[in-house]
Parts: structure tokens; sequence; C-alpha cells
């Protein structure tokens, strides 16, 4: 059973056409994470499934509720953890609950109750009474996605919850969220950090500029690019010929196969072992002077490397 | 009506954390009424002195009833000696002789009065308009019982100055504004300026709240855009109420104020802070940020209540400014508050001023609502 469908989903500021027929859907129970650089797209799809503003044209359903037509139905079953922290700072952690569990209709013993475990699930029990603007970046995050799970929603969307914080509370976080989706909890994750993707996430949509290019598991997104490991030599400014050694890397391999970037040349191959030394000696018989050597393993950042010739965080 | 209630209290809590929204909405106006009015309250009390000498006669006691009529000035009968020695040491604005046979006077076409004064300053000249009346009143009193008997004139000037008939009159139509609704008024409107600029400071939160997530967040919430419209401007409304509830009291204590029938009060008082709350809604919804509304609320504010007649009556401006006046809201509202303080109730006027801030309320509302972004 899908939790969640999106159909041709498009919007249009002006002349930008920000999201460009998007669709996907997730079942129930699952995880599923949005990957794209800052401007692909990702926040202003998520913030029409959320029902922030609605779509140019396309469909959203959540369960068997349109949320285009049924906007303060279908949100009764979202829980959405904003990009910005979105709390109120003079307010206390305990007061900040109970405020937004009141606008999800909680109200009496179930709202203290619903307050109580999530101040435990996030961490936070201890400091409940003190004021958010007291917090350090990390437990104003944890208070953000505390607000958005009191009412134990069944469609969890975070729009990339774990900006700016230090590691040991991102940590705390992907593994509430790790936690929460055991539990049975649908989850929606956008971020532009490909490990916490890789982590928390079944299947994964990779979107750039609007369009949605390519979405599956982890291993079937690697099979895109050949399963192939990419070996970087970086080089020393001085004696670096980007054409020399494109003509002398066309004898062992095809264009496809190589790229020359500032300082680096990368290859990308199945097994690198096979042909490190054929790679090497092919580029320092140009006289360039090779200053290090990495061999890394195919994951999302290959991935969409491979398939839009950029970095994720270019 | 949970939803709305909730907003509207977290609201309250917000505002009333915050020390500089309870300087400008509560200490300000307080000071700004207890400094001016007190001034006010004071120089009713050092009326100007005027002493009085009187003669034997009837008429001589009538006209001095007659005198007193002007209540702008301290009117006390005194000897000829001193009021003399009074009038030389300053103590009093002049001395007012009143003579012995009027008719004498008349007939040789002396004047009425002998004044005695020190110095011809801007209290005498006031002074000698009002004698010159009463001296035209009295001889046309004469002229009318001279063939009646000795007793017709002081009968007459009685009548004259104890002719409540007029006064009623007077009253029906609309009262004249005397210097204790003068002050209450002046009350009224540093409330209405201070709450101006409070109402404006609190609508533009949802500016910041916009920007930081708050807003959005609402929105994605089951609470429906009605239900947090509702919240927020009633929280204003209610802050609005408080701020003018409290300043009502402590001006009654501190100067014995009185706001007229109540009945009519808080209904028109309730319209007035709801165009207030407009006002702030409407620049909320016309700027992007904060500071931008600071900025044009400030501009706005200060003008159209120099030209509303909050600072000052509107009716000593001239005709022109009295006539733009009536494009900016204070003017109604205080055309309406003179009304329901001094007692008059004219319900002609009532009505007018009435509907006028029902149209600049919706008008705001209109144009606030339309800016509100809802996405």
């Amino acid at each position: 059973m899908n939790m969640l469908t999106v159909q041709d989903l498009r919007k249009i500021f002006g002349k930008f056409e920000a999201v460009k027929g998007v669709s996907f859907a997730v079942e129930k129970g699952e995880s599923y994470g949005l990957l794209g650089p800052n401007g692909a797209g990702k926040s202003t799809t998520i913030n029409m499934i959320t029902g922030l503003f609605p779509p140019t044209s396309g469909e959203i359903h959540i369960k068997d509720i349109d949320v285009v037509k049924n906007q303060k139905q279908a949100q009764k079953w979202i829980g959405v953890v904003p990009q910005e922290i979105a709390l109120y700072q003079s307010m206390s952690a305990r007061e900040n609950l109970k405020f937004w569990g009141r606008m999800y209709d909680l109200s009496g013993s179930a709202l203290e109750k619903s307050v109580d475990q999530v101040l435990e699930i996030i961490g936070l029990s201890e400091r409940a009474k003190d004021k958010v603007e007291t917090f350090s970046g990390g437990m104003k995050r944890r208070v953000n996605i505390g607000a958005a799970i009191l009412h134990k929603p069944e469609l969890l969307i975070m729009d990339e919850p774990t900006v700016g914080i230090d590691p040991q509370s991102r940590n705390h976080i992907l593994e509430t969220v790790k936690r929460l989706n055991n539990e049975g909890m649908t989850i929606i994750y956008t971020s532009h950090y490909m490990e916490e993707v890789e982590y928390l996430c079944e299947r994964i949509g990779i979107v750039d500029h609007g369009e949605l290019i390519a979405s599956g598991t982890l291993s079937e997104l690697r099979e895109t690019i050949g399963d192939h490991s990419k070996i970087i030599l970086a080089m020393d400014k001085e004696r670096f010929n980007p054409e020399q050694i494109t003509e002398s890397l066309t004898t062992f391999f095809s264009d496809k196969d190589f790229q020359i970037q500032d300082q680096q040349v990368m290859v990308f191959h199945k097994e690198p072992q096979l042909i490190l030394t054929d790679f090497i000696q092919s580029v320092t018989k140009t006289g360039a002077k090779i200053t290090s050597v990495d061999i890394v393993e195919p994951n999302l950042e290959s991935v969409f490397l491979h398939l839009t010739g950029r970095n994720l965080r270019d | 009506m949970r939803k709305i209630w909730t907003i509207l209290l977290l609201h309250l809590k917000e505002f009333f954390k915050s020390p500089g929204v309870l300087v400008l909405m509560f200490v300000m106006p307080a000071l700004f009424s207890w400094i001016f009015g007190g001034m006010t309250m004071n120089s009713d009390q050092n009326k100007p002195v005027v002493n009085v000498v009187l003669s034997d006669s009837p008429v001589s006691k009538e006209m001095f009833n007659l005198l007193k009529q002007d209540h702008h000035f301290d009117w006390k009968q005194q000897s000829r000696n001193q009021a003399e020695k009074n009038v030389s040491a300053q103590d009093a604005v002049a001395a007012v002789v009143l003579p012995d046979d009027i008719g004498q006077r008349i007939t040789e076409t002396k004047p009425l009065f002998d004044i005695i004064v020190q110095r011809k300053n801007e209290d005498y000249l006031a002074l000698s308009t009002h004698l010159e009346g009463t001296a035209g009143l009295v001889l046309r009193s004469y002229q009318a019982t001279s063939k009646l008997e000795a007793d017709a004139l002081p009968k007459v000037l009685d009548a004259i100055t104890n002719n409540k008939g007029i006064m009623v009159e007077k009253q029906i139509i609309q009262k004249d504004s005397n210097n204790s609704v003068e002050t209450n008024l002046m009350f009224v409107g540093f409330a209405i300026m201070f709450m101006m600029f409070g109402l404006s400071g609190a609508a533009s939160t949802i500016l910041e709240e916009r920007i930081g997530g708050t807003w959005g967040r609402l929105m994605v919430s089951p609470a429906s855009k009605l239900q947090v419209s509702l919240g927020y401007l009633l929280a204003y409304f209610f802050m609005g109420w408080i701020q003018f509830a409290v300043l009502m009291v402590t001006m009654n204590l501190l100067f014995e104020t009185t706001w007229g029938s109540l009945v009519y009060f808080i209904p028109f008082a309730s319209l007035v802070i709801l165009s207030v709350v407009g006002f702030g809604l409407m620049i909320a919804g016309l700027v992007k940020t904060k500071q931008q509304a600071s900025a044009v609320s400030a501009v706005l504010i200060v003008s159209t209540c120099m030209l509303g007649g909050v600072y000052w009556p509107i009716e000593v401006v001239p005709d022109l400014m009295q006539k733009i006046a009536l494009a900016v809201p204070q003017s109604w509202a205080m055309a309406g508050f003179k009304e329901i303080i001094s007692g008059s109730l004219h319900s002609a006027t009532l009505m007018r001023d009435t509907l006028a801030l029902f149209g600049f309320s919706a008008l705001f509302f209109f144009i606030g609502l339309r800016g509100m972004k809802f996405e």
C-alpha cells in the first residue's frame, strides 16, 4: 500500500520552473530519501507534499487523500520537520511541544503523555523547562523534530534536518529517525549529505534541476554506473598539462571512463587494482607529478557525478 | 476554537514577556498623560484672578453673577482699596468696578464698568471681550426694562444668568467641550498613538515568524488559515484592550477622569482598537521585513496622529487641514470619543464616526489579509 503517491508534479514560479514533472511513490513503513544539491527542487517538492503551497499541476495523494483538494485532512497524517528551526525561541522546550501538540488536536493527559515521551525520544527530558534560545544548534534541531512527531504521524517528512549541527547531535538525530522508521513510521528524508541518505533510506530519488533523474535502492543506483570505483590522482600544479594527459589516457581508456577536473585526474573502473599501474604510468610519462592517489568505492556521490557530471555539493 | 485560543494565549504571553513592548504600550502613554495631564489640571487650578468691586444696588449683584459665567477667570469680590492693591501687585489681572446707578451711566453715555488694570496682557485681552459682551447685554436689558418697575432690570439679568432653556438646547445639539473633556481626550489620544505603535510592532512579528519558519509550520499543521488568522488578530485585539483598560484605570486613579457612558465607550473603543489592529495588519501585509514595518509605521503613525487631532484639538488647525483630517481614522476616533466623553452622545455624529471607522477597518483588513502570505 502506498503511503504517498506523487504524480507528474510541477511548480512554476513566474518564468522559473522549479519542479518539472516529478513522480514517485513511497510505501507504508518505507524510508525514502530525496538527494540533490541546493536549489535542485527538493524543498519545493516537499513543500507541495506538505500542502504549504499548491502545485502548478500534478497530483499528490497521502494514503487515499488528495492533498490539493483536502489539504487539512491530509495534514493530520503527516509530521513535518522544516529546514528552519521553526520554534518559539523565548519559550521552553516543553511549552513549544505543548503548543505544536495542540495544533495537531492533542489535549489534556494525552498531550502531557505525548510531550513526555517525545522529550525522552529526543533526549531532552532534563532540559524540558529551559528556553529554546539557550539550547545548542543540535538540541534545537532535536526539539524541531520532536514537534513533528508528537501526534505520531504515519508519514514523517524531514527537510534537511541536520543542517549546521555537530556530529554528536547528527548521530542522535539519525538514530532517532532510524528508530521511528523501525517502529513503522514512513519517512521521507531530504538531504544533500549522501552518507545520511545512504544510512537511513531504503530507496533514494536523485533530484537535479527540478527533475527526478534516478530512483531506486542504493544497489540499483550503483548499477547505473556499472558498480565502478573511482581512482583519483591529485597532481602538482607546475607540470600539469591536461591536453597531454588526455592524449596519453585515450590509449588505454575510452572518453567516458576518465575525467580531468582542476588538478585531478579520475578514472572509473570495476576493478581499480588491475588498471592502477597503467593509469599512473600514462599520467607520469607526460611529466606530471602525482601528489596523492585515492581509490573511492562506488557511492551516491559517484552516482550523482555520473548522472549529472557535477559533484553533489557543487 | 481550541487552536484559536492556543495561538491567542501564546502571543499574549510573548507580548507580556517583552519589556520593550510593555514600556511602549503602558509606561510611555501613562507618562505622557501624567505629564501633560498634570499640566492641564494645574492650569485649571491657576485661573487668572479678576477682582470685582460691587456697589450696594441689586443690579450690581446680578451683573457680578453675569460676569461669573466666564469660567476661564477666577472672579473674586473685593473692596476698592484691596482690588487696587491686588492689581498693583499683579495678583489680579484687573479689577472691575460696578456702578451704583447704571441708568445715569447709560444716560451720560459713560462706560458701564470702570476697569483698573496694571498691564494689558493676554489675559486682559480675553477679559475685555467678555466685559464688552456683558456690558452690551446689560445695556439692551436696561433699554428693554427702562419703562417698567425699578426691580425689573435685576430680574431680567437674573433670568439671563440662570436661563436653563438655552443651556439645555445647547446640550441636545452638541456640548461644548470643557477643559476636563479636552484633558480626557488627550489621554485617549496618547493611548491611541502608543497603541498604534505597539500593535503595529506586534503585527509585524508575523514577518519574523515567516522568516523563522513558525508561520510555515502553522500552515502545514491541521489548523486552518481562518483559525490561525483569528488567533493572531484576537491576540492583538486583546493586547489593545488590555492597554486601553490599564490606561483608563490609571488616569482615573491619577486625575479622577471620567469616560462618559461606558455603554457607548466600550463598543466604540473596541471599534477603534479593531481599526488599529487592521492598520498593523495592513503594514505587515505591505512590507517584507520587521525593520521596514517599523520605519513605515513610525512615519504613518506620527503624521496621521498629527492630522487626526491626537496631539491637539482638530478645531485649532485651518479648515483645509480639518478637511484632510477626514482621510485619517484618528480624526473619526477622536470625534467619537469627544461625543462620548463630553456626554453629548449626539446620535447622528456618533453614527457617522462609527461608520467611518468601520470603513477604515474594512479597508485595512482587506489590504492586510490580501498581503498576508499563507504559503
